[in-house]
């Protein structure tokens, strides 16, 4: 395994770690089923690129056209794609959160997924279109040449950092008493709005906590592979997401790292040594796709709660009871 | 008395004031021009057949439907356009027909998550750490088991709540309205559905809550319990008052009784 590959698979992990915990705090923790959570991280990953590249005008980008072109330096971009992951859960929020039933929402959310792609695929003067945008420069390749182990390293590292700091958030929030009313939402939202919780406030700023952490994974993953296009972002990535969620444990940190190496990670690379003169062209993906959609039916049905189910919360002087042990152990 | 008239006036007011409530389903009256007083510390009933508007009346007092005419005025301020969260911390707190648990959290945490003013309860708060908010947390958790205590349920604070039986999780309802420190208690066939050895702790928590001061009011059916319970009753049948009083005089009046057996 070289350097190279294992900076590859390590990035890849940490994109796929702070994403599902972004999407564990939306549908884990609060259960809105956020059937758009890619496109938030598409705009993070896109404001970060064009924060990053140099205008459209420059040697060397002629051959795409983008707005904006701006050529800030690290960690600006990243800074900005986080923010303006935020940003789109506003509007898109407060359209789909206040009024709709949670499957409406998840069926608009799911609309706004494909549409969102379909306009930007389309539309060329704005992202370059389908062919979407390429060079985009790596976070402090003026200071580290990117082309060595070093750097590759390096990358590691402020993903790393990353997965810890947006760890400490998503574990502050779920344990916190705050955690507890989103997941009061969750299990019954009548009834939390009859002990004086505002369910669209709490769903809003989950909503908008998720964007900005969707929209930093996207910044984090554009600035390491270079390019973003709308094929890297249709919405069947969200249901990857999402089995990985069911697999891992809904409304567990842990369970959400455990699915991101499971399902995103662990799948694709196992698959990828599957030999690719298997059977007619096109097969192995396809097969793929089956197996994500038996991977989530399999385990809704035999282990709903996931590899990691939601921790049962037993509280310091609780009555000591054989059965809870295992619970207060975990 | 007479030294202090302003208070006589402040116990004597009505704690809710509905006046000329209506709410229409398309067409359907299901509460038709309803005007009610709710004195303080009093447990007064909302009795009435099958359809007569009460369940409905009382979500719109709780704000669970808005009204479609009428107001509402608690404790002196008029909360008709108020939500129904904003009116359960002003103190105004409902329970459901239907058992409303939090089902994957315990017992406990039922409780502690209708805790008012938990400084862990926001997003800041929540960020800021642990240190910031088990101050109140503690305080919180003695208030809850002080409650599970009192309502017998101890042993059962780490239990899913979802997997408590029928009457316990109307005990849970109770125990978490009660948590917000409640002004006014609107409970919802608060005996429906439930074991009836725990109908008569219920039964035996309400006299002692309202021996207390708190002020009730609730849609029973069982008229026995209505008439053990309640210092007052309202009758409604097809979303109108037809009467109020005690249960002894109600019993008198014909219509009533008619409008009973009738409907």
């Amino acid at each position: 395994m070289n350097s190279y590959y294992a900076a590859n698979l390590l990035v890849y992990a940490g994109v796929d770690i702070i994403a599902l915990l972004a999407l564990n705090l939306q549908f884990g923790v609060s259960g809105i089923v956020n059937f758009s959570f890619i496109v938030f991280q598409a705009v993070g990953a896109y404001t970060a690129a064009v924060l990053s590249m140099p205008p459209d005008t420059t040697f060397g980008y002629e051959f795409q056209v983008y707005f904006g072109g701006y050529h800030l330096p690290f960690p600006i971009p990243w800074i900005g794609g986080a923010i303006a992951g935020g940003f789109l859960a506003i509007p898109v929020g407060l359209v789909v959160l206040r009024k709709l039933r949670s499957d409406y929402q998840a069926i608009a959310l799911l609309v706004l997924s494909i549409i969102t792609n379909e306009v930007i695929t389309n539309a060329r003067p704005f992202l370059n279109g389908a062919a979407g945008l390429a060079l985009v420069p790596q976070p402090l390749s003026d200071v580290i040449d990117p082309n060595t182990e070093t750097y590759q390293y390096f990358y590691v590292a402020i993903t790393a950092v990353c997965v810890v700091l947006v760890f400490v958030v998503a574990n502050r929030i779920v344990n916190s008493p705050y955690g507890r009313s989103l997941r009061a939402m969750r299990e019954r939202e009548i009834a939390a709005i009859a002990i004086g919780k505002n369910p669209v406030q709490l769903k809003m700023t989950v909503f908008i906590v998720g964007g900005v952490i969707a929209g930093l994974s996207g910044a984090i993953l554009v600035g390491f592979i270079q390019l973003w296009a709308p094929s890297v972002w249709l919405y069947p990535e969200t249901i990857i997401l999402f089995a990985a969620i069911i697999v891992g444990g809904r409304g567990n940190n842990v369970g959400a790292i455990l699915g991101a190496l499971l399902v995103p990670v662990g799948f694709e690379e196992v698959t990828r040594f599957i030999p690719s003169s298997f059977g007619p062209p096109g097969l192995i993906p396809a097969l793929q796709w089956v197996a994500i959609g038996l991977l989530i039916i399999g385990f809704l049905w035999f282990r709903p709660e996931g590899v990691r189910p939601e921790p049962r919360h037993v509280f310091e002087g609780a009555p000591v009871r054989e059965d809870l042990e295992d619970a207060r152990a975990s | 008395m007479l030294a202090h008239p302003e208070v006589g006036v402040a116990a004597d007011r009505p704690l809710l004031v509905a006046d000329d409530i209506h709410r229409h389903f398309e067409g359907l009256h299901a509460v038709d021009g309803v005007s009610i007083e709710v004195p303080p510390g009093q447990i007064t009933g909302l009795i009435g057949p099958n359809g007569a508007g009460k369940s409905t009346f009382l979500a719109v007092v709780a704000g669970t439907l808005p009204v479609t005419a009428g107001t509402i005025v608690f404790d002196g301020v008029d909360i008709t356009p108020a939500p129904a969260y904003r009116r359960a911390r002003r103190g105004l707190v409902r329970t459901f027909q239907l058992p409303s648990e939090f089902a994957r959290l315990t017992v406990l945490e039922n409780l502690l998550v209708a805790a008012p003013d938990n400084r862990g309860d926001s997003l800041v708060g929540a960020l800021l750490g642990k240190r910031y908010w088990i101050e109140d947390e503690r305080r919180y958790i003695k208030d809850a088991r002080a409650l599970l205590e009192r309502f017998g349920m101890s042993a059962k604070e780490s239990d899913y709540a979802g997997n408590m039986s029928g009457g316990q999780k109307r005990l849970i309802e109770i125990m978490r309205a009660l948590m917000l420190k409640p002004r006014l208690l609107l409970l919802d066939e608060p005996m429906s559905g439930v074991h009836p050895k725990i109908v008569l702790e219920i039964q035996r928590y309400l006299q002692e809550l309202r021996a207390e001061g708190l002020t009730i009011l609730m849609v029973e059916h069982e008229l026995h319990m209505v008439e053990r319970l309640c210092d007052s009753v309202i009758v409604m049948a097809q979303g109108k008052v037809i009467g109020s009083g005690t249960m002894s005089s109600l019993r008198k009046q014909r219509e009533i009784v008619d409008a009973y057996l009738v409907g």
